[in-house]
């Protein structure tokens, strides 16, 4: 077999995003079939941040056929985050995996759960793959060749008018009262433009991809981590919308927050809204 | 021998001629106006999937009364007398519609003597079309659902719409609610867009409760059927057994 790191770079990320699509799927089927079974389910690092056993063997999939594929590529994923290895991206290829986006929802068999998978090369995110596990539509995006919704190229809203613009978001897992205050103030702040409305449907990546297809004009988000933004920002960026960070300068993939838009104009008027909640960030020791 | 099957078995497939109207019209541009408020939408679809129900309807049954979202907003009487009467929300969820957001549904609930005899809910873009006749249980697509029998209140994950109040008092009250229930703490709030699928939600288990105050009697008519077949409970926010026309006291469902 040809060794991948020998051939042109292009070509051996369109590689690479072809065995991520086939393993997003197997895994997702996976998450799919787990979901009617009985979970066992703990905390971590609060009383609202769960994780299932169904989340380790997961990843552990995913994982272990990457490396084997792809045996000098890095790893960066929740569950071996949360069991202490370093979350460093350096220039080396780096795959960014969150097995289950949306474990509340899994444990509740709530319909938005997927699996995401994102790659990075010098530090630049390359490609996306995010698979929904209860309808099986599938989400890819490649840098500089579009983002796709099952083979149907997507495009974000081109709305610019916040009076007609519908707003997602997802709660975060502190639930301390100054943090809900902020959280339920930069609420309040959106709704009163007044917006269309808020959603909130428990999976960061799917209502990322929601921005991507157009059906909601921005995402806000305080407590996200790396591997929920690293593929979606590219299925976003390839439809078309931007993605930043909360005080409106340039995405910073570790530092647990971001906003997402079809437009420049939302964006901005979204950064203006909000009160900063800090999360700590994904690249330092716990 | 069962007297409203045959409504309920018409009632099921004028639900999916109306989510199939629905369905093609989202490939199309969809023109919105606003009603009460720029938040309150309303579309030429919400107005012809509802004059295609009830002129069906109608045609069928026509002795029927009818209580539907654009014909009341249009001026048609909302009183709900003994007789059977047809309660009908034609896309619940329009502003999820106006921006192709997953979770909208055609509602339908049917009351006789003031009582809930049948309802459905059809989430056009999951295909899943939820039914239950009082007595015999509730379904999605054929298969029996439940509710999640959860009781402790910290392992739940709760339901509600958020959206802009005009009125200021109203829109204090909607946060702090939000706020209580998060510091119980809950395992989350889930905010979908569409009040029917919301309770049908509940009723299959995926969720564990739902509040929402302003809600109207076409959102609630078709899902508290469902909700309550499947196990589960439908109640006023003061406690009280829900009345269907009390608009200003909304339905809690804990389970």
């Amino acid at each position: 077999m040809t060794n991948p790191e020998s051939m042109e770079e292009g070509e051996c990320w369109a590689e690479c995003l072809d065995v991520a699509v086939r393993i997003a799927r197997t895994a997702g089927q996976l998450v799919q079939e787990a979901v009617k079974q009985e979970k066992s389910v703990s905390s971590k690092s609060t009383p609202t941040d769960l994780v299932t056993e169904a989340d380790q063997q997961v990843e552990d999939l995913i994982i272990s056929t990457l490396r084997e594929r792809f045996p000098s590529h890095r790893f960066i994923g929740e569950e071996s985050s949360a069991a202490g290895e370093k979350c460093v991206l350096t220039d080396n290829p780096t795959w960014i995996i969150d097995p289950i986006d949306g474990t509340c929802n899994f444990v509740h068999s709530f319909p938005m759960v997927a699996v995401s998978i994102g790659f990075a090369v010098k530090k630049e995110l390359e490609f996306g793959v995010i698979y929904h596990c209860f309808d099986g539509t599938l989400y890819t995006a490649r840098r500089g060749h579009g983002a796709f919704c099952n083979g149907v190229r997507l495009q974000v809203s081109k709305e610019k008018d916040m009076s007609k613009a519908l707003i997602l978001t997802e709660i975060g897992a502190k639930r301390d009262p100054n943090t809900l205050d902020i959280f339920l103030g930069n609420m309040k702040k959106l709704l009163s433009a007044p917006v269309h409305g808020v959603r909130i449907i428990g999976s960061s990546t799917l209502a990322l991809c929601h921005i991507a297809s157009g059906a909601a004009e921005a995402y806000y988000q305080y407590g996200l981590h790396c591997w929920d933004i690293a593929a979606a920002a590219v299925i976003i960026r390839e439809a078309g919308g931007c993605v930043i960070d909360t005080t409106g300068g340039p995405l910073d993939l570790m530092s647990r927050r971001v906003v997402a838009a079809g437009s420049q104009e939302i964006a901005d008027y979204v950064v203006q809204q909000l009160q900063p909640i800090s999360y700590g960030r994904d690249d330092h020791d716990p | 021998m069962d007297p409203w099957l045959e409504c309920m078995d018409f009632g099921v497939a004028m639900t999916k001629e109306a989510g199939k109207m629905i369905r093609d019209a989202l490939q199309r541009e969809i023109s919105v106006r606003e009603k009460s408020s720029p938040v309150d939408l309303v579309t030429e679809t919400d107005q012809k999937v509802e004059e295609l129900i009830i002129s069906s309807i109608r045609e069928k049954f026509p002795t029927h009364s009818f209580i539907g979202e654009e014909s009341v907003a249009a001026g048609a009487p909302s009183a709900l007398t003994d007789g059977p009467t047809w309660i009908i929300d034609p896309i619940d969820g329009t502003t999820n519609f106006v921006h192709r957001f997953p979770f909208i549904s055609v509602s339908i609930g049917f009351t006789v003597n003031r009582q809930i005899e049948f309802g459905i809910v059809f989430s056009c873009l999951e295909n899943k079309m939820y039914t239950a006749r009082r007595g015999r249980g509730a379904f999605c697509n054929g298969a029996p659902i439940t509710v999640s029998g959860q009781q402790d209140i910290t392992k739940s994950l709760i339901l509600t719409e958020m959206g802009f109040k005009k009125d200021s008092e109203h829109f204090r009250a909607m946060m702090a609610n939000m706020e209580s229930i998060l510091s119980i703490p809950v395992h989350g709030i889930r905010a979908p867009g569409s009040a029917a699928v919301n309770m049908c939600l509940v009723a299959c288990g995926a969720a564990d409760a739902y509040y929402h105050i302003g809600i109207h009697c076409w959102d609630m008519a078709g899902g508290a059927a469902i909700l309550t077949e499947a196990g589960g409970v439908v109640m006023d926010i003061t406690d009280q057994p829900r009345q269907q026309r009390r608009r200003r006291s909304p339905p809690e469902l804990p389970v």
